[in-house]
């Protein structure tokens, strides 16, 4: 539409342009310090309905442009900016649930690491106190063992002495029996026998 | 017959066979030969069998079974007779044996009562008290 617009407007800006050239001074020299000014815009070779209608085309220009091209450009920016935001937002969310799962885990960890060693201290008391009962079990049995072996000892002793004792008197016993079988003549057995009947008559 | 019949029929047959209180030959004679008329041999065989032992022991509870050391005197078996029959309340008569492993003293059996005297029970006992 600009290319347009120039085409329409190229000859007549010409010819425009060369009249206000030669208007200039002519203005300049009516109208003080703003003909002055016109003179000098012409110069350079801007006039004024020549700029009107660039004006109004950079407005069509600039209006089909922020229609079709910046305005969407700007929705796509902003929804660009919006999806960056939000992985932005998305990300440090990512990042806080981390930074708390791994605190969540580390004091999961330190709780299981409190319990492991709770565990480990149960599990020694109670191997310490197995022990020592094993210990105090062993002690009593052997203590068992010993007065029973003693007390078999001294079975032992009494009763090897009451055989010894036994023996010695079975054999003073015989020993007497037979002295005194040797010894005692029938004499004597009858003294014996006629004392044993009148013990027996008593 | 039962065993328990058998037994009451010899007591009734020893009762029978006693002559003032001991036993009697012409009595147990008599027994016998009543019993070999009445009963049948079978039947005859257990009850002279208990019938011999309740003679035996009533015989038996009229000895006094003296067993001595050395020479024992007529008249210190008649007085050792003459105790037991006078403890006992019936007539005992003396059956004098000798065995000198009694050493010295007598050992005297009156059915089933023993009185020991003799010097082996006496170191038997010193034996006894020393183990």
């Amino acid at each position: 539409m600009t290319f347009l617009s120039a085409l329409l407007a190229a000859e007549p800006a010409h010819e425009a342009a060369k009249a206000a050239t030669h208007a200039a001074p002519a203005a300049a020299e009516s109208h003080g310090p703003v003909g002055d000014i016109i003179t000098l815009f012409g110069s350079f070779g801007v006039d004024g309905p020549h700029l009107l209608v660039q004006l109004i085309n950079f407005a069509i220009l600039a209006f089909i442009l922020h229609r079709f091209a910046i305005k969407p450009a700007l929705g796509q920016m902003e929804e660009r900016n919006r999806l960056i935001e939000k992985g932005l937002a998305d990300a440090q969310a990512a990042t806080q649930r981390l930074a708390e799962a791994q605190k969540a885990s580390e004091a999961k960890l330190n709780a299981a690491s409190d319990e492991a060693a709770k565990i480990l201290a149960d599990a020694r008391n109670s191997a310490k106190a197995a022990v020592e009962a094993a210990k105090a079990e062993a002690s009593a049995a052997q203590a068992e063992v010993v007065a029973k072996a003693k007390a078999a000892i001294e079975a032992d002793r009494v009763k090897m002495l009451a055989e010894v004792r036994g023996e010695v008197s079975r054999l003073v016993v015989e020993t007497a029996a037979k002295v005194l079988e040797q010894q005692l003549d029938d004499a004597t057995r009858g003294r014996l026998n006629e004392a044993a009947v009148k013990q027996l008559a008593r | 017959m039962s065993a328990a019949s058998v037994r009451a029929e010899a007591k009734r047959l020893l009762a029978l066979s006693l002559e003032g209180g001991a036993v009697s030959s012409d009595r147990v004679g008599a027994v016998l030969a009543a019993l070999a008329k009445s009963r049948s041999a079978h039947q005859l065989r257990p009850l002279l069998r208990a019938y011999l032992v309740n003679v035996r022991r009533e015989l038996a509870r009229g000895e006094a079974r003296i067993e001595h050391a050395g020479p024992l005197a007529q008249s210190d078996a008649d007085a050792i007779a003459a105790h037991f029959t006078k403890a006992l309340g019936r007539p005992v008569r003396p059956v004098a044996r000798r065995n000198d492993a009694l050493l010295a003293g007598f050992r005297v059996r009156v059915a089933d009562d023993v009185t020991d005297l003799s010097a082996a029970l006496r170191l038997a006992n010193l034996a006894k008290s020393l183990s």
